[in-house]
């Protein structure tokens, strides 16, 4: 039988028209009789046939192909010759004729090319004649998969290295400064001998710059563990006025030192239903930010409540930003001015990690600033934790009792 | 319904070995376990079919289509709710497929494959009760409505009066996803089943 005759079922037109697409598809046809001997080639077949094989018509498949022996390549032609017809995913078996893969479409990922396949009875004359395999070539469409899960593994395990190095550097860098902070105190405290006024000013330096070093790494310790989401939500009833105010006062010895105003407006009760830990994590990290920055005028903090949300606000009369700086103020290790970052401290993490926890707590952190007049920061936070939060779009104005 | 009543345990009986089938060579096929159970199974008339299935799923289906011919003769059908069928070509192989919830070809493909060993499985375990050879069709991945389907088989047939309704629940390492087999045939092919269910195996 020559390369190109193809003994489908039917009658003699249905035969001839079958044959002809055979020949047109861009896919593989095959037949076998019930011997497993090759009867019909398509032509998209022979052309990818490996050139020692391109006289397949007239030869035992397995002889031709063995490795197809005994596998489950076998067993659906055998399916097929008893009436069953086999399905065959890319996904599962990779290929079921082992055919050269093309290597502009492999890409060098594969050698052979990738295949879904259909295997299925051939009948003449109502009895079951033979198989018939449809072979078609997915081998772009694998390489276009394998790309993108190397890509996607790749972002994930860069992320994952980096999440862990974070957290465990910054555990080994806690450990020995809380030793050398207890050494210190320790000294202080003339329990171990007397110590000079200049020694024990020294000692304080000491002490403040490594409880500095200790809240830089809290804060990469919260920003891996919220990275991660590995950061649990405790939340309780808490009153948001009285939570404002209390963090306030924190920062009024601060205000005082630097000559600032430090205003707040707050109801005599905001209740919420939140996680209260994270929302002062948040707060303080914004009323200090505003602190830092601000060289004259004042800061002031507000609370709102507006229906199943409440807005806290944090305005400051500090040198404000552009649009562009507006746009990174949110992405992690950044901070707009690096001559500022030595003047002021910080690790840039702040306001990440306080997006990222009022994220956390079903709310945004949103901004809006003039340069040359202020900044404004704006936390939305729904007033029971996982009831879903309407956020307002950006550029929500400042309230008005601090405007 | 028919002449007599159906004996239900053991059709369920025929059901639970072609799905054990079907789960030993999807274990075999994945390189995981795969246990496939039949928690409920209902006969029911081929018009009582649309508001059986309405209560147990909603939306958009995925459905693997496969017509079956020789003495017993139909359409098997697996129905998934979309959202299952894309959880549980993700599960199969190994979150590789489907994990952003749409099915694209390959995931297709992987379920067309999967209900082709299920139904094969079971249709093959009803032509070994019955001693005929059955003979299928390619199977067909459709996504579709509920009407849709069942649109689909009256027009395919008006012979089909019936439908054996499996619920069925696949359990991998990872998770489970729920799903339905669907065999709708005609009186004389349930009337060939209730034969061989009343004479016992042979």
């Amino acid at each position: 039988m020559a390369h190109d005759e193809l003994p489908f079922s039917g009658d003699g037109v249905s035969m001839q028209l079958l044959h002809e697409l055979a020949q047109v598809l861009e896919l593989g046809v095959l037949t076998v009789d019930r011997s497993l001997v090759v009867t019909g080639c398509n032509r998209w077949l022979t052309a990818v046939l490996e050139s020692q094989h391109r006289e397949i018509v007239g030869c035992p498949l397995l002889e031709v192909f063995p490795e197809l022996r005994g596998g489950p390549a076998e067993q659906a032609l055998r399916a097929a010759l008893s009436g069953s017809t086999t399905v065959w995913s890319h996904r599962f078996h990779r290929y079921f004729l082992p055919l050269p893969a093309r290597p502009a479409v492999a890409e060098g990922r594969f050698d052979r090319m990738q295949q879904s396949a259909r295997i299925m009875p051939l009948v003449r004359d109502g009895a079951i004649d033979g198989a018939i395999v449809l072979v078609q070539d997915v081998t772009e469409r694998a390489a276009r998969e394998e790309q993108l899960r190397d890509a996607l593994s790749r972002a994930e395990v860069a992320s994952q290295a980096k999440s862990d190095f974070l957290a465990s550097m910054s555990h080994e860098l806690r450990t020995p400064l809380s030793a050398i902070i207890g050494f210190m105190d320790l000294l202080e405290s003339e329990m171990v001998g007397p110590v000079e006024p200049l020694q024990k000013e020294y000692l304080g330096r000491v002490k403040s710059a490594a409880r500095h070093l200790v809240h830089i790494i809290e804060e990469i310790l919260t920003f891996s563990r919220v990275e991660a989401g590995k950061e649990p939500l405790q939340p309780e009833a808490v009153d948001g006025a009285a939570l404002t105010r209390g963090v306030a006062e924190l920062f009024e010895p601060q205000a005082a030192t630097k000559r600032l105003t430090l205003r707040v407006a707050a109801p005599e009760t905001a209740m919420l239903f939140t996680d209260p830990t994270k929302l002062r994590q948040i707060l303080i990290n914004v009323v200090g930010n505003a602190m830092k920055f601000t060289e004259a005028g004042a800061v002031s903090v507000s609370v709102q409540q507006h229906g199943e949300r409440i807005m806290f606000g944090v305005t400051d009369t500090g040198p404000g930003m552009t649009a562009a700086d507006l746009e990174r103020i949110f992405d992690p290790f950044t901070q707009l001015d690096q001559s500022l970052t030595r003047a002021k401290g910080g690790t840039g993490l702040g306001l990440p990690v306080s997006r990222k926890l009022a994220h956390l707590l079903g709310g945004d952190l949103l901004v809006n600033s003039v340069p040359g007049e202020g900044t404004t920061f704006t936390l939305w936070l729904p007033t029971v934790i996982g009831a879903e939060a309407v956020l307002p779009p950006h550029g929500q104005s400042v309230p008005s009792a601090l405007s | 319904m028919t002449g007599r009543p159906i004996d239900h345990d053991a059709l369920t009986e025929l059901f639970n070995i072609g799905l054990h089938r079907a789960a030993a060579s999807l274990s075999e096929l994945t390189g995981q376990r795969i246990v496939v159970d039949l928690p409920r199974l209902w006969i029911c008339p081929i018009e009582e079919t649309h508001s059986r299935l309405r209560e147990l799923i909603e939306g958009e289906l995925a459905t693997v289509h496969q017509i079956f011919m020789g003495n017993m003769s139909g359409d098997a059908v697996l129905v998934l709710e979309y959202e299952n069928a894309s959880r549980l070509a993700a599960l199969l192989t190994d979150g590789e497929l489907a994990a952003g919830g749409r099915l694209d070809q390959s995931a297709r493909e992987v379920l067309a494959e999967v209900g082709n060993v299920i139904l094969s499985s079971c249709l093959s375990a009803f032509g070994d009760m019955l001693h005929v050879s059955v003979s299928f069709a390619v199977p067909r991945i459709h996504v579709e409505s509920l009407e849709g389907l069942l649109r689909s088989i009256k027009v395919q047939s008006d012979e089909l009066h019936y439908t054996l309704l499996a619920a069925t629940r696949f359990r991998l390492t990872e998770g489970e996803v729920g799903g339905y087999l669907m065999i709708a045939i005609g009186l004389a092919s349930l009337e060939l089943i209730s034969d061989a269910l009343e004479s016992g195996p042979s």
